[in-house]
């Protein structure tokens, strides 16, 4: 039996080459993150339908909790002055979340690409340094990379740049271990079923071989972290760092 | 079926991504984030109002409680002062109606005393008068004897003393 993890396949390929860009495809990620969005904004619509002052109801309840949630959250970690970063914060965790979860119906999860963790880690990045340059300005950025001394600036620079990289890859790394590890199970589990049952003689065992009993149960139990968990720990935790590191950036750290 | 790397940057993947992640965040912002602010502002208004009226209903209550405790409070030193002035009227009259019945017994003391004094003068002239017609009698028994003129006035006064003492 062989297993095959790869990346995001391609329906779909606009046949011009742009430069450096190279061919527009419509990949797997590409359509997952449209369903993904609908779901959220479906989600949004739903929650937010017929709000009330008085007698909530159960929904209004809910979006309501997630709304103050959020604004707690952002507001509560970076100050007033951010609450505008509410609905990007708000997006950044949703479209995680969303993206992490939906690998439990059986699609591929759009995070399972690095493409969009570093995609969200740029745009992390840029606020940061434009937090930076906006609390520091442009000369007091630049200078920044040169203390304590300036031999250290490489590192400087180094450590820079780690942020993003390493935001993006824990994230892409957590959840492509996920697929990894389930399509191992799947697939071992799969091989230990047919060998199992392959032992009963004759042609029942032929065909009992051909289905996966011990596919059933225990990919599950694992799926409450590898999914689950990990699902909810990274969007939190890329949230949790986007908000402290641009707070920081604007504190003039 | 074409497949991409399994860990690689794909630029026009990274590229979408980023937008999609702008899109979502306006999204939620206007689908769900102002929406249920705004609501919840809305809220906190008319939370406040209520706390306000309530407030303002309290102190209207309050003024309205201490005017009726001075409009009482007045009321209680006005009946008292009427208790007060009818007392002291009622004592001025009933002095006055004791002087006035006093006078009156004076008065009456007075007459009946003038009454006495002049029936006891009037007795003692009617005395007088009888006296002079017994006289007259006593005289006209006399006749016969000689009397001198002293002997006969000193008879008279003797009689009217006599008679004065014994009235």
């Amino acid at each position: 039996m062989d297993i095959d993890i790869t990346g995001a396949r391609v329906f779909f390929e606009i046949p011009i080459n742009f430069p450096l860009l190279g061919r527009i495809q419509i990949s797997e990620t590409i359509v997952v993150s449209w369903l993904v969005m609908l779901l959220i904004t479906g989600l949004c619509i739903f929650l937010t339908r017929d709000l009330k002052e008085e007698n909530i109801s159960k929904r209004q309840a809910i979006a309501e909790l997630i709304v103050e949630t959020a604004n707690n959250f952002v507001v509560g970690n970076m100050g007033e002055r951010f609450s505008y970063m509410i609905p990007f914060v708000s997006a950044l965790f949703a479209t995680s979340l969303v993206s992490n979860l939906i690998s439990l119906v059986g699609l591929r999860s759009p995070t399972a690409d690095l493409s969009t963790e570093a995609a969200w880690a740029v745009v992390v990045f840029i606020m940061i340094t434009s937090q930076k340059i906006k609390a520091s300005g442009v000369g007091g950025y630049l200078k920044g990379f040169t203390s304590p001394i300036a031999v250290m600036t490489p590192f400087n620079i180094l450590s820079e740049l780690a942020t993003p990289i390493s935001m993006a890859c824990r994230h892409f790394g957590n959840i492509l271990s996920g697929v990894v590890i389930n399509g191992l199970i799947y697939g071992a589990l799969g091989v230990a079923s047919a060998a199992l049952l392959g032992l009963i003689p004759g042609a029942v065992g032929d065909v009992l071989s051909k289905i996966p009993i011990l596919d059933v149960g225990l990919p599950a139990i694992l799926s409450v972290y590898f999914d689950w968990f990990t699902g909810f720990m990274q969007a939190f935790i890329f949230c949790m760092l986007t908000v402290m590191y641009i707070a920081n950036a604007a504190d003039g750290d | 079926m074409q497949v991409q790397e399994l860990v690689g940057l794909v630029p026009w993947t990274f590229i979408a991504q980023i937008c999609n992640l702008f899109i979502q965040a306006y999204l939620i912002k206007k689908f769900l984030l102002k929406p249920v602010n705004e609501m919840l502002e809305k809220r906190r208004a008319k939370a406040n109002a209520e706390i306000e009226d309530a407030t303002k209903a309290r102190l209207e209550a309050e003024e309205m409680k201490a005017s009726y405790e001075e409009n009482m409070h007045r009321a209680r030193l006005e009946a008292s002062e009427i208790v007060t002035a009818a007392q002291k009227n009622a004592a001025a009259k009933s002095e006055e109606i004791l002087r006035e019945a006093a006078s009156q017994a004076a008065a009456i003391k007075n007459k009946a005393e003038a009454d006495i004094a002049r029936e006891k003068a009037k007795a003692v002239n009617d005395i007088k008068n009888e006296i002079g017609g017994m006289a007259v009698e006593i005289a006209g028994k006399v006749i016969e004897k000689e009397l001198s003129e002293s002997d006969h006035a000193r008879l008279i006064d003797d009689f009217i003393s006599s008679v004065g003492e014994t009235v």
